[in-house]
């Protein structure tokens, strides 16, 4: 192995490690501009062209699920009394609930989209639920629901958005959706911000999106194939290299140094001290 | 070496059209065809063919190494052997190259044409 530590061999080993931690690196830095191209093609389809709520999904439809995270405009009337807290919603680090008003797409008797107006430390504190018109623009999401129950249908707080739960609070159909006010749409002459109409935030910390679009599948795919490649070299490098240092230390035992050369061995021999 | 030759000269014609294809064809209507014409929106999709350009090069890459280990090419041609794959048309002119090398120095593979 000392062979191998020669000096005349340095410049060879470090090319080799060179080009391995250059091809690692190339490839994490595609890998990396892979999921940052995905993130940021999620963020924009949240900031589309908001759409009515009714182009989208209707009170009776399953949840388009292509419309993740799609802004919406949502218009109607307030239905107060149906005010729900989810528990366990983080913001800015913090443990805390969402506040759920239903707005009844039209009249307060029609079908109702539970609406997420913002988070509170505690419910509490949550400012009284609007009532009357109300209009906004909301990201669209699909209701929650990984089997967790209510563990007290009683009160008005629930582990989960969940549409069956929420249901029990109001006295109309319910949209198999819910939406989240949003804080950042595309510009545009819609009811949003201060724009809104009794859009019922105040008082409330924004909420945050719980699901984001889809970034296409096949969405900077190419810098995922090139990260894969790039380590792919990386450890053809390293490959070769050991190859080649494999070979270098075959050699060394195989040849006879110069001085012994002279004296042909009988075939068979191993040459002591070898 | 047979194989690792023939397999060598298949790879140099699929790596060199697609080289050919992305960087003469692709990315010039990319780049120069009328922004959101229909040619330029044919450079865009035809973008993905780099990364098949550079899945079929990693191949070519490790068996144009193998070859050159076993036909006892010097670095210098190894080298340019292996980087032919990067370079628009010199690789066609490359896998000419190694082909009538392969013939003079190893004569056994002649039946391979």
């Amino acid at each position: 192995m000392p062979t191998l530590l020669a000096p005349r061999f340095w410049a060879i080993h470090l090319l080799a490690l060179v080009l391995a931690a250059t091809a690692v690196g190339l490839g994490v830095w595609q890998y990396d501009a892979w999921h940052a191209r995905r993130a940021h093609e999620a963020a924009d389809l949240t900031r589309l062209d908001p759409v009515p709520l009714d182009d989208v999904i209707g009170p009776d439809d399953p949840f388009p699920g292509t419309k993740i995270g799609q802004p919406v405009v949502v218009e109607g009337t307030w239905v107060p009394d149906g005010t729900v807290y989810v528990s366990g919603r983080e913001h800015a680090g913090r443990a805390g609930y969402w506040v759920v008003t239903p707005l009844a797409i039209g009249s307060e008797s029609d079908p109702a989209i539970p609406v997420v107006r913002g988070w509170v430390d505690d419910p509490a504190d949550a400012p009284t639920a609007p009532t009357g018109r109300g209009a906004l623009v909301g990201w669209l999401q699909p209701p929650q629901g990984t089997g967790e129950t209510d563990p007290d249908p009683s009160d008005d707080v629930l582990p989960q958005l969940r549409i069956a739960d929420v249901i029990q609070h109001v006295d109309q159909d319910l949209y198999g959706a819910y939406v989240v006010v949003a804080d950042d749409v595309a510009p545009g002459a819609w009811p949003t911000g201060p724009t809104a109409v009794n859009d019922g935030t105040d008082g409330l910390a924004p909420a945050t999106i719980e699901q984001l679009p889809d970034a296409g599948t096949f969405t900077a795919v190419r810098n995922l194939l090139y990260a894969v490649e790039w380590w792919f070299f990386g450890a053809f490098a390293l490959f070769v290299w050991i190859r080649w240092m494999r070979d270098e230390l075959e050699l060394e035992e195989t040849q006879p140094t110069p001085e012994d050369a002279p004296e042909p061995e009988p075939a068979g021999t191993t040459v002591e001290g070898q | 070496m047979r194989n690792l030759f023939n397999a060598y000269r298949v790879l140099a014609i699929v790596v060199g059209v697609l080289l050919a294809f992305c960087s003469l064809v692709a990315l010039p209507l990319k780049y120069l065809a009328a922004e959101g014409g229909s040619l330029q929106q044919f450079g865009e999709s035809a973008s993905i063919m780099w990364a098949v350009h550079g899945w079929a090069f990693m191949i070519y890459f490790v068996v144009a190494f193998f070859l050159s280990r076993k036909a006892g090419w010097s670095v210098g041609f190894t080298i340019v052997a292996l980087a032919a794959g990067l370079i628009p048309l010199l690789i066609f002119w490359v896998e000419h190259r190694v082909t009538q090398r392969m013939r003079v120095e190893h004569p056994e593979l002649a039946a391979a044409a």
